[in-house]
């Protein structure tokens, strides 16, 4: 047996005859299938998602430590900062890679999914002909339930969405969720890393939204809605909440003067250079637009 | 440069080399492209094929030389992503080609007709004149001079076959993929709609329709008064052509694709189930059934009173159902989609998905010849 006839006997096939059942079921609705089908797999991965989330939570309240962390051991000794951190997490049971975790385990699936849409749509022959080879011999609704229709809304399941509205929604929810679960960090190398994450993937799945089936995006929307909502139940909005309008502009000025000073070459204190109410603030040495993070100034404002 | 700005520059890189990636491979689209999978037509000891390069193939049966130069059916076509502008691409054609003394007719999946001269390769005439229909994946007709084929917007048209003039045209409830078959005065055609119609070749007036229980991509078989249907739902039915009542019913274990085939009062069914079933015409009992190992997909062929069945895997086997007989012929290590084509005396050829055709001699299995239809 290859690793194709595993993939089909294990993921494919399986997922193929649920989403036709499914369909048969809710109204002949395949974009309802879908939904179903994606509330299923979270309910299924709840335990792991619930983890992350818990774990980012973590991440977040580490902060203040690793920012001891980074004024203790600055760049004098970046082996041993690193080594601090690293025992930090440890000490704590988090693992900064975990975030990668869910969305691994969600990859097969986006696969099978793909290929299961591409075959029940009858979108091309070949596909369709290849679907007799995974229906369940024992299940005889599958056979007669396709192909499955492909209008949801305003959609074809079967192409990309022509108005563009999926594509937006997909870059939407999935920076909304990342935007959560950004840890508020000090380390300019971690800052760069979250801002890649928080901008990258919604921008890349919405331009690969622009290219394959619809049923797949709504996947993707479906899922990310569900994550947002796991994440609020766990840690709240994170790095979501904004801080309210009247201070936000003082606040960039400030981080952009933070930022001017160190390239003098002295060690920045910021907060005694701002002319505003902030200057209790203790700001990161080095930031910029990008790494502005509001919720975390809020958060220590609370506790002072 | 402080670590923060490298960093920042690192992430803007790496920013646009994604997008420029993905913007790129949007050109390329993510879905299977369709590539067609037409049988040959024999015709006075010429052949013609639809290659998967979107050309129809004219050559000698027994020298394989062209008769002209293949003919290029080409469409424009939507870029994929936020990239592309629209390409021409080749057009994949599925329905076998259609050959008269004058003409050869090409169904599109871009959802054209076309007939060429017969003897040229020349253009005679494209219907629509002007833009596509949605996807032709079942062949044409020709009949009473008139020429019928189904399309994917659920319709069966019906054309004059020496001018491709509009006749009729008649609405099913879903997406047309199988031939049509004309007995009489009257066309049979399965749909994705589940049911089976009867349809008046002269008006386009239905006569009847008979409901299954899934969608029906095969060909009806029509002789002796029944008509013989597959369908999704597992089930060949035999039908009274005259009114479509139900003879005799009978279930496989998967789709029947393949059009079903009569000879002697037996009717020869192949299933995706790898099977091909035998039955009496008349009573439907089951006289045997071979298992062939692998799906059947193409459509079966007569040859000097035996059967040749082809599997998707390659094989072709001989079947005998008064011996209750099979024979593996040959071993073509290609797959098979296509249906058979066979000529006068005796010789088999097969369009591979691989775009080469053989000649295969019935009797001993002997491959003649392989030609590769790829340009």
């Amino acid at each position: 047996m290859n690793f194709g006839d595993i993939w089909n006997l294990a993921i494919l096939s399986p997922m193929i005859n649920v989403l036709i059942v499914m369909s048969k079921y809710l109204l002949n609705n395949f974009g309802l299938a879908i939904i179903a089908l994606t509330i299923v797999i979270r309910l299924a991965t709840l335990p792991l998602n619930v983890k992350q989330a818990s774990a980012t939570k973590a991440m977040q309240e580490l902060q203040p430590k690793l920012a001891e962390l980074q004024k203790k051991y600055g760049r004098a000794d970046r082996a041993k900062l690193a080594q601090e951190q690293m025992k930090l997490y440890k000490g704590s049971g988090v693992n900064p890679a975990g975030c990668m975790v869910p969305m691994l385990i969600q990859m097969p699936i986006w696969i099978a999914l793909f290929q299961s849409i591409v075959r029940v749509l009858a979108v091309v022959p070949e596909d369709f002909l290849s679907l007799s080879k995974h229906l369940y011999s024992s299940w005889s609704m599958v056979f007669s339930a396709v192909p499955l229709g492909s209008s949801f809304l305003w959609l074809d399941l079967a192409v990309p969405d022509r108005f563009l509205v999926l594509p937006l929604l997909v870059g939407g929810t999935m920076w909304v969720q990342q935007k959560m679960v950004t840890p508020a960090t000090v380390d300019p190398r971690q800052q760069a890393q979250s801002q890649m994450m928080l901008w990258m993937m919604p921008l890349m799945f919405a331009f690969l939204t622009l290219q394959f089936p619809s049923g797949l995006a709504l996947y993707w929307v479906v899922s990310n809605v569900i994550s947002v909502v796991i994440q609020y139940y766990v840690s709240g909005w994170g790095g979501l909440k904004s801080t309210p309008k009247t201070s936000s502009k003082k606040h960039f000025h400030l981080a952009s003067r933070a930022e001017e000073k160190p390239a003098e070459g002295g060690e920045a204190e910021p907060e005694s250079t701002a002319a505003t109410p902030a200057p209790q603030i203790e700001l990161p040495k080095k930031r910029g637009l990008l790494d502005f993070q509001p919720w975390r100034d809020r958060g220590q404002k609370k506790k002072k | 440069m402080n670590l923060t700005r490298k960093s920042r520059l690192l992430v803007i890189a790496l920013a646009l080399v994604i997008i420029i990636a993905l913007v790129l491979s949007s050109c390329t689209g993510t879905q299977t492209v369709p590539r067609g999978w037409a049988g040959p037509a024999p015709g006075d000891g010429n052949l013609f094929v639809a290659s998967m390069g979107g050309k129809l193939v004219a050559l000698n049966a027994v020298t394989r030389e062209r008769l002209y130069q293949d003919v290029p059916f080409t469409t424009r076509q939507a870029g994929g992503g936020l990239s592309c502008g629209p390409t021409t691409v080749a057009v994949a054609i599925y329905g076998t080609p259609v050959v008269t003394s004058e003409l050869v007719y090409i169904s599109g999946y871009n959802g054209k007709l076309y007939a060429n001269n017969v003897k040229t390769g020349a253009s005679r005439w494209v219907y629509p004149r002007e833009g596509e229909m949605k996807p032709i994946v079942g062949g044409a007709t020709v009949a009473l001079g008139k020429v019928f084929f189904g399309s994917a917007d659920g319709k069966l048209h019906a054309l004059d076959a020496a001018t491709g003039d509009f006749q009729w045209e008649f609405k099913t409830g879903d997406k047309i993929w199988s031939t049509p078959n004309v007995a009489g005065d009257t066309v049979y055609l399965g749909s994705f709609d589940k049911k089976l119609y009867a349809i008046n070749a002269d008006t386009g007036a239905k006569k009847w329709d008979f409901t299954t229980l899934g969608a029906i991509a095969a060909s009806a078989l029509v002789t002796d008064g029944t008509v013989y249907i597959g369908s999704f739902d597992r089930y060949l039915y035999a039908l009274n052509a005259g009114d479509g009542s139900l003879k005799w019913q009978f279930m496989a274990s998967n789709w029947f694709w393949a059009k079903p085939l009569a000879d002697k009062g037996i009717v020869y069914a192949p299933s995706l189930d790898g099977k091909v079933y035998a039955f009496k015409a008349g009573s439907g009992e089951k006289v045997t059934e071979f298992d062939l190992g692998s799906p059947i997909s193409s459509s079966p062929v007569l040859v000097g009173g035996v059967v040749i069945a082809a599997t998707e895997k390659g094989e072709l086997y001989s079947l005998d159902a008064g011996a209750n007989q099979k024979r593996l012929i040959v071993q073509l290590n290609e797959n098979i989609n296509s249906p058979l084509a066979v000529s006068a005396d005796g010789i088999i050829y097969v369009h591979s998905v691989k775009d080469n055709l053989f000649a295969v001699e019935a009797r001993s299995g002997a491959i003649l010849w392989n030609l590769p239809l790829k340009s």
